[in-house]
């Protein structure tokens, strides 16, 4: 036991004279974490807001002279032009309305989705159409003495009914399993790779094999030091994440909203970005974070082993990263899926998916004890097989 | 003292030891000669329990180095060309690490490293920096300051002057011999023969795996006519 330790804090001795590692994986997370979560978003909601405000030119043909005032007071300024098409495409107006044959055309550049300029200004140009037919429908209601209350017989109201857990994660709920998973990825590889495939390159892994420990030992104290930097990166972007989260529910909610009345969101979207978790799913978070930990932790281990070098090693883990990706991509759509029992045995899959369930407030027992049983059984192989390349003198010199 | 009987080491397709035998003495320097990839490496690997024998036997300061593999480590030191020490830790840090899997701490540890520090000519404000800015040759006075902290009972060193400027091997070489006359039992692995010519008491020539030639330093030179070089080349030649 003496000896993991003295490895351990050898290996972490090394960690903190490198101050590039050390920023990398404790600072770094914590100042980017709101970058990632929110800075896209708070962007194109500040250019959202400006688009709102300000005045934008529109071509127009054809458009008779009570919407043309209607464009103005929607803060639009209308343009004649010969050939709408052109002139959205060259960027001449941001849209273009055409009035032929009691039809109204918009054009805007729209193969970005909601995300441009463009497509705004034809939000605009849109909610500007709406209130002149609603007022002209209102006009021509009440000329046959009938009241506009008629085209609303009833209101519609959009409520919110995900569990506290879910409203407090809210859009994001998907992110906070991502990061823990990226930063649990992220934060031990340097380490990782350092005490192994830098060892081998630098020539110091010869010296510490012929000193009177025994490998399982070695093996374990670099593991140790790999998971404690794991998990100082994976704190540190937690405290980014949660720090982000309030930040944005508490001084920037104004500016979100904007955004979603302007993207045409029903109800109230929860933001989110937070945990709201009983001391159990914090637990089980915690728990699942380390079980984790240790399959990776292991599986970095020997790749770093294997590997010839330092940069050989970090093409190996490009590809282990590839493997932890997949599955949070897929856990975007896992409200599509029908969740089965079995999903909670996949390797990394598991993971991802009680990590998903338990910031949602909806995990069961059977899915946590598959995702916990299962981990455990494959972090405890590639222990084993971390511990049998260790072994191996065709690995250990392979350099 | 070292007994090697009968060493062997194949991988798949390739024979590197194809069976050794030598003894070394306390207090003897033994020099194993030969050139580049004669199987040097591959034997003091062996005697330091890095790599396993797939024949023969070895017992290094009484223990077997297949069956007793640490109590080996914790009566033996190895330093190589290539071997180097962490060199974002202190000349200092390197020496306490290794110090404490020989249960050398506090007073003991502090006393350990002066006594290597002096007889490897290193001052000891050096021993603060940190390794990476220290010059190559007290880098690896540093790597062989480790190897003896516990002062093993045998030392192999191979290729230990690979890279070192002429004060830094000077050193090396004095101190090979110092080391032998406190009763250790050193191998001297090199293919310069000048260098074993000026510390060692016997010689193995060994090539392509085999010993082909091993006396005290006095029969090499006659076998030579005065030239360890000569007689390396003639031996190898007769061998082939």
């Amino acid at each position: 036991m003496n000896e993991i330790l003295i490895i351990a804090r050898k290996e972490l001795l090394s960690v903190v004279r490198e101050r590039r590692v050390l920023f990398n994986t404790l600072v770094l997370p914590i100042l980017i974490m709101p970058l990632l979560m929110f800075g896209p978003i708070l962007l194109f909601g500040n250019a959202a807001r400006q688009t709102q405000e300000s005045v934008q030119k529109v071509g127009v043909v054809g458009v008779p002279a009570a919407v043309l005032e209607e464009l103005r007071k929607a803060r639009l300024e209308p343009v004649q032009i010969a050939d709408p098409q052109t002139a959205v495409q060259n960027r001449e107006v941001q849209a273009a309305l055409v009035f032929e044959n009691g039809r109204y055309t918009l054009y805007g550049r729209l193969s970005r989705g909601t995300a441009s300029q463009s497509a705004l200004v034809v939000g605009k140009v849109q909610a500007a159409l709406r209130a002149y037919k609603d007022r002209v429908v209102a006009e021509q209601l009440r000329a046959r003495g009938i009241g506009p209350d008629i085209l609303e017989p009833f209101s519609i109201e959009t409520k919110d009914a995900s569990s506290a857990q879910e409203q407090a994660a809210g859009v994001f709920a998907f992110l906070i399993p991502f990061f823990l998973v990226m930063f649990i990825q992220s934060g031990g590889m340097p380490v990782a790779l350092d005490a192994t495939a830098g060892e081998k390159e630098k020539g110091t892994l010869e010296a510490l094999l012929a000193a009177p420990v025994p490998l399982s030992q070695i093996l374990l104290g670099k593991g140790l030091a790999v998971f404690v930097m794991s998990m100082l990166s994976t704190i540190a972007s937690l405290v980014g994440l949660l720090l982000s989260g309030g930040v944005v529910r508490n001084f920037l909610a104004g500016r979100l909203q904007t955004l979603q009345s302007i993207q045409g969101g029903g109800g109230e979207v929860q933001l989110g970005g937070g945990l709201a978790l009983d001391p159990l799913g914090y637990l089980s978070i915690l728990l699942t974070a380390v079980l984790f930990a240790l399959l990776i932790i292991a599986v970095l281990i020997s790749l770093g082993l294997y590997a010839r070098t330092f940069k050989e090693a970090q093409s190996y883990t490009g590809l282990l990263s590839l493997f932890t990706i997949i599955p949070i991509l897929f856990l975007q759509f896992s409200d599509f899926l029908k969740l089965q029992d079995w999903f909670f045995a996949l390797p990394i899959v598991n993971v991802v998916l009680a990590m998903d369930v338990i910031v949602r407030g909806a995990a069961t027992a059977t899915q946590l004890l598959t995702t916990w049983a299962a981990t455990l059984a494959y972090a405890g192989l590639a222990v084993y097989l971390a511990y049998r390349s260790f072994q191996r003198e065709d690995v250990v010199f392979r350099n | 003292m070292i007994e090697v009987v009968d060493l062997q080491k194949s991988y798949q397709k390739t024979q590197a030891v194809r069976g050794i035998s030598f003894r070394v003495q306390p207090g003897e320097v033994y020099g194993l000669l030969g050139p580049n990839g004669a199987g040097k490496t591959t034997t003091l690997r062996m005697l330091a329990t890095l790599l396993k024998p797939t024949g023969g036997s070895a017992k290094v300061a009484g223990f077997d180095v297949v069956r007793q593999p640490l109590e080996v480590r914790r009566n033996l030191g190895i330093v190589n060309g290539g071997m180097k020490v962490y060199d974002k830790l202190t000349g200092y840090e390197v020496l306490d690490f290794f110090g404490s899997f020989y249960d050398l701490w506090g007073p003991k540890l502090k006393e350990r490293i002066a006594w290597a520090a002096e007889l490897l000519h290193i001052e000891p404000s050096v021993l603060s920096k940190q390794v990476r800015q220290m010059s190559t040759g007290m880098q690896q006075k540093i790597v062989i300051a480790r190897a003896i902290l516990h002062q093993p009972q045998v030392l192999l060193l191979d290729e230990a002057t690979a890279g070192l400027d002429v004060f830094a091997r000077r050193a090396l070489l004095d101190f090979v011999r110092q080391y032998a006359g406190l009763g250790k039992t050193l191998v001297y692995s090199t293919h310069v023969m000048s260098e074993a010519e000026e510390v060692c008491d016997r010689v193995g020539f060994i090539d392509h795996g085999l010993l082909v030639f091993e006396g005290s330093l006095q029969e090499a030179l006659e076998l030579g006519s005065g030239s360890l070089e000569r007689a390396f080349i003639r031996r190898l030649e007769q061998a082939a």
